[in-house]
């Protein structure tokens, strides 16, 4: 490879490696609708101690956190296809665990891996609004949805949503190991483009340059929301 | 294959795998090693006063922050080889773990500049300045009074991003270190492919252990910082 760059193949593998953007972005996106609602009601019963969820939440946040996210991914795809024949068996199915489309698997793997960013990034946030805040809703005759729809989730935004623009970008970069689920996003599309010519160089710029632009893009998305989200900040006294 | 899970697999295994953490354990130390110091310079460059410094180390953390481990492995991987080929340099039989230390000391820096930055930043200036009224030197000020304070306030960040990295790098598999992930590839592979969920289990346990270990050593180190530290109690 010492003649350097191939700069044709580096602007076509460009274009191959951001068609894989919206099967990343769908991941994302169907992970974050899994995790948020999910996130936030694990985070509040972790805050009001509820006695068997707590635990459990507590436990699945520390496995979460304390193991690579590849090898959660390899654990989700060898035990739920085992689980999903002998399901298949008992109740004569006609399907073939290995028809199911591989994106499957990663909806599993990153919904379950976010949930547990969530509970955590929730649970610090909401610890910041105030009980005050919940008894003055109750005071003026607001329903416990109400308080929260109205008082509580606002404010609890406002402290999460950097935490939450940090997990989008880092589900954004974990969903890259999608190759191990022979999943069609960027980094694979790339790499089997690469594998022609062995230009991995050009194909790993590529990659680079898209997932730059992706998180960046993200980042500035959440930026703008964070402002417009501010007026809701509690204001101390 | 009448039994495809077996969980005394699981215990089997872990022993195979244990002696293969020493490779994650000195990947990972050494990644700290070279990060932190570089971060510590990124810091630096972004309190200080060069204009040109600032926008350099606070582009670096960026685009570190915007890139997958696994991406930034393989462009090492791949790219230092290609450019040193370019100056006639053979880098082709160089150790793997080499790439892998460069790949996670880069993005630990990233992570760790801005951990430093924060934690010199949480000191107030007033510290800085009663040092220097009673008459120490910016050095020894800094040295005495500022870094002592910042070091605690840094490292609950530090330990997160420690285990961050540590995860991480699990995925130097990919370039063929044969690390604790590694291994287990390996033994999947002589496998023909079976017990592959309780060699992953194995590794979970493993790696989950080694994480609830060093957020506790992390916990410890705190409290045991933290004694000088002032704390503002609402009575």
């Amino acid at each position: 490879m010492s003649e350097g760059l191939d700069y044709k193949f580096l602007v076509e593998t460009f274009f191959v490696a951001l068609s894989g953007v919206p099967i990343t972005l769908f991941i994302t996106i169907v992970a974050l609708i899994v995790a948020l609602p999910l996130g936030f009601l694990l985070a509040l019963s972790r805050i009001n101690q509820i006695p068997v969820l707590n635990r459990l939440a507590q436990i699945y946040v520390s496995f979460v956190r304390g193991t690579p996210v590849i090898i959660q991914i390899f654990i989700i795809y060898s035990s739920v296809p085992l689980m999903l024949t002998s399901i298949f068996e008992r109740y004569d199915v006609e399907m073939k665990v290995y028809d199911v489309n591989p994106i499957w698997y990663a909806f599993i793997v990153f919904s379950l891996n976010t949930t547990a960013i969530l509970i955590e990034v929730f649970r610090s946030a909401i610890s910041t609004v105030s009980k005050g805040q919940l008894e003055a809703s109750y005071a003026v005759g607001l329903t416990t949805a109400q308080a929260f729809r109205r008082i509580i989730i606002p404010q609890t935004l406002v402290v999460a949503l950097p935490n939450i623009c940090t997990a989008t970008v880092n589900l954004i970069k974990a969903t890259s190991l999608g190759y191990a689920l022979s999943l069609q996003e960027i980094t694979l599309r790339a790499k089997v483009a690469a594998n022609v010519g062995y230009n991995y160089v050009e194909a790993y710029i590529d990659i680079f340059l898209v997932y730059l632009i992706l998180c960046s893009l993200v980042e500035y998305l959440f930026k703008r929301y964070e402002k417009r989200v501010s007026r809701f900040k509690a204001v101390s006294i | 294959m009448e039994k495809y899970f077996d969980l005394a697999y699981i215990a089997e295994s872990v022993p195979l795998l244990v002696p293969f953490l020493k490779v994650t354990l000195m990947v990972t130390g050494l990644s700290v090693l070279f990060g932190s110091i570089l971060g510590f310079i990124l810091a630096i460059m972004k309190l200080g006063n060069s204009k040109i410094a600032k926008k350099f180390a606070y582009g670096y953390t960026t685009i570190l922050r915007c890139t997958p481990s696994i991406v930034l492995l393989f462009l090492t991987y791949y790219g230092i080889p290609a450019i040193a080929g370019n100056f006639g340099i053979n880098l082709n039989d160089i150790d793997k773990a080499v790439f892998v230390v460069i790949t996670f000391s880069l993005q630990f820096a990233a992570a760790m500049s801005e951990v430093i930055r924060s934690s010199l930043e949480s000191i107030d200036r007033g510290q800085f300045e009663a040092a220097v009224s009673v008459g120490l030197s910016h050095t020894q000020a800094y040295r005495r009074i500022i870094l002592p304070q910042a070091f605690v306030v840094a490292l609950p960040n530090f330990g997160n991003s420690l285990l961050e990295l540590m995860k991480e790098g699990s995925l130097a598999y990919t370039i063929g270190l044969i690390d604790i992930m590694g291994k287990a590839e390996l033994i999947i592979a002589g496998n023909y492919n079976t017990h592959a969920l309780e060699i992953y289990l194995a590794l979970a346990v493993i790696y989950w252990t080694l994480s609830i270990v060093i957020e506790k050593l992390f916990l410890k180190l705190e409290k045991a910082f933290s004694k000088g530290k002032q704390v503002i109690t609402t009575a």
